[in-house]
């Protein structure tokens, strides 16, 4: 773990770390370190995260926050487990203009962020650059372009109903 | 020859809409494509524009009906750092004991389910006899057998009583002796052992690259489980340790067999820390904040975010939350459930099995997805023809009895 944020300091990458109190008579922390990741360098900072950990960095999914003029993309990675209480989450942010959203794919690197690559692609609009597999992943296939549920603007589902109101 | 067979949207072995689209040569699979596209209910649209987070939490209950404890516990860790709320020490205890009953009922009904698949229909309805126990209590506790709306932000809503407790013990006592038998019948059975031995094997390698979690990966030789590694509510009082097969039968081989023991060790497990919750557990309040309308506009002035991650029977569970300052509903809200990280590892377990294999093999994740009886089953002349939940099982049923008598 040191050995990472000794490596972010050193490329300059900015990052915060947040800890929150857990447990009764124990007190243990639970640790998480947020990097803020411009686009350009996603790809370098997963494989650093790579090359850092033990075992492999657990990829669990990524989330996303419309924010008005720009969007918030959030890689949720874990690194150090399988040993007791050496566990923390690592969340990689990257910051995208509304006019320009893209990012590469990490599938190469990590095979489990297909799914979520997909996910985001479908739901957000955000393009993944050379996604070796664009199909959606869970709205259906006839499920209408340009409309993406996730976002806040003019591109979000504008007719909703509710259960009840579909019957009629 | 090869051969595409679908099989879902809906199937018994597969539990809620899911597509496996499989290609075979002969009996044998030589390749696998999951389709998930089939159903979304929109739950994170709901959080995020219709619900306030009061009412979110009962709609995350609803993700799942088996885990409505860890959706709820997975979003309770999240917002509680968000919005920087405490918990009361009894109600971490209480959360505790919640999630672990869960597991408890969620792990013996998985043991059912994969007794039918392979055709051991009278295991099927001894261990969901055995289960019958926990589930009891569950009611007698919660008031209710599945959905039990017991989260609330900073506590429970229900306390666990004194006249509850000793029949709570009752119930571990039951466990206890009956740990025996169940694993007698599961881990020592010819006929099972013969179904799943070498079966549906992930390799350590791959459950590490595909990112798998709980059952799934310990039982390939991940020793991963968030209540270890990152223990959350009451969780670090009790040095949890996570489980592999290796424990019990000394060598971790990746397949069906041994995702069966790892399940069989934790029901032990969660008896021995509801137990000691129960010695242990403080007395004190068990909300932090009771009156809701107070709550509510505190969260609604509330602005930050946070991740929850919360070992569920079938593995991590992860919600990220993000509040905004006067914006009611989540300004974000991301569920994660364990099969979406577990289903990526049906490829490397299905390739090279038999197509009765895959009800067992689908099942071993014990996916959250649901269920399928009909297959449709192209031939080589195009024609189709449809194979429906009763057929697959026969197939399963008579693979069991063609191995019995020496086949293969």
């Amino acid at each position: 773990m040191e050995e990472l944020l000794e490596k972010l300091k050193k490329k300059k990458i900015k990052f915060e770390i947040r800890e929150r109190e857990e447990g009764v008579k124990k007190k243990e922390k639970r640790r998480t370190i947020l990097v803020h990741t411009p686009r350009k360098i996603l790809r370098d900072t997963v494989k650093m995260l790579i090359e850092t950990s033990e075992d492999f960095p657990h990829f669990s999914v990524c989330s996303f926050t419309d924010c008005g003029d720009h969007v918030e993309l959030n890689y949720h990675f874990s690194v150090g487990y399988g040993k007791p209480l050496k566990e923390t989450n690592i969340i990689l942010r990257v910051t995208l203009k509304k006019d320009d959203l893209k990012v590469p794919t990490l599938t190469d690197l990590i095979p489990a962020t297909i799914l979520s690559e997909r996910e985001i692609k479908e739901m957000t609009g955000i393009e993944i650059e050379n996604i070796p597999d664009g199909r959606h992943m869970f709205l259906t296939k006839d499920f209408p372009d340009g409309v993406y549920p996730w976002r806040r603007d003019e591109t979000a589902p504008k007719e909703t109903r509710k259960l009840y109101e579909v019957w009629k | 020859m090869k051969y595409e067979i679908p099989i879902g949207p809906i199937h018994p072995a597969l539990k809620e809409p899911i597509l496996l689209q499989l290609t075979v040569e002969g009996e044998e699979i030589k390749d696998v494509d999951v389709i998930a596209s089939q159903n979304h209910r929109g739950i994170e649209w709901i959080g995020m524009n219709r619900n306030n987070p009061v009412q979110s939490i009962y709609i995350a209950e609803r993700i799942c009906g088996i885990c409505n404890i860890s959706h709820p516990s997975a979003m309770m860790l999240a917002v509680e750092e968000a919005a920087n709320i405490e918990v009361p020490e009894r109600a971490q205890y209480i959360r505790v004991i919640q999630c672990e009953l869960e597991r408890i009922h969620s792990h013996l009904l998985w043991a059912g389910v994969a007794a039918h698949e392979i055709g051991f229909d009278s295991l099927l309805h001894y261990t969901w006899k055995v289960r019958e126990k926990v589930m009891d209590i569950l009611e007698l506790i919660n008031g209710n057998r599945v959905t039990k709306a017991i989260m609330m932000y900073g506590g429970v809503r229900r306390d666990i009583k004194k006249e509850h407790i000793p029949k709570i013990k009752k119930m571990l006592e039951y466990y206890k002796e009956g740990f025996d038998k169940l694993a007698k019948f599961f881990l020592e059975d010819k006929t099972v052992e013969m179904r799943t031995r070498n079966v549906g094997i992930l390799t350590k390698e791959d459950a590490l690259k595909l990112s798998a979690i709980g059952p799934t990966a310990r039982a390939s030789g991940v020793k991963k489980d968030v209540r270890q590694d990152q223990p959350y509510f009451a969780y670090p009082d009790f040095d949890v340790k996570a489980i592999t097969p290796d424990m019990f039968t000394g060598e971790v081989v990746g397949d069906t067999y041994d995702r069966i023991v790892v399940r069989l060790l934790e029901v032990k497990q969660s008896v021995e820390i509801i137990e000691r919750a129960l010695d242990e557990m403080p007395s004190g309040d068990i909300l932090s904040e009771p009156k809701l309308a107070k709550l509510l506009m505190d969260l609604k002035k509330a602005e930050g975010e946070g991740v929850g991650r919360h070992e569920a029977p079938r593995g991590e569970v992860i919600h990220y939350v993000k509040l905004k300052k006067d914006f009611e509903p989540f300004f974000s809200w991301k569920v994660r459930a364990p099969t979406y990280s577990n289903i990526m590892s049906w490829i490397p377990m299905l390739k090279g099995c038999q197509i009765a294999d895959v009800p067992i093999v689908a099942a071993s994740i014990d996916p959250c997805i649901s269920c399928t009886n009909r297959v449709i089953r192209i031939k080589g002349d195009g024609k189709k023809e449809i194979i429906d939940g009763d057929e697959l099982h026969r197939l399963s049923v008579k693979k069991t009895k063609r191995l019995l008598e020496g086949g293969s």
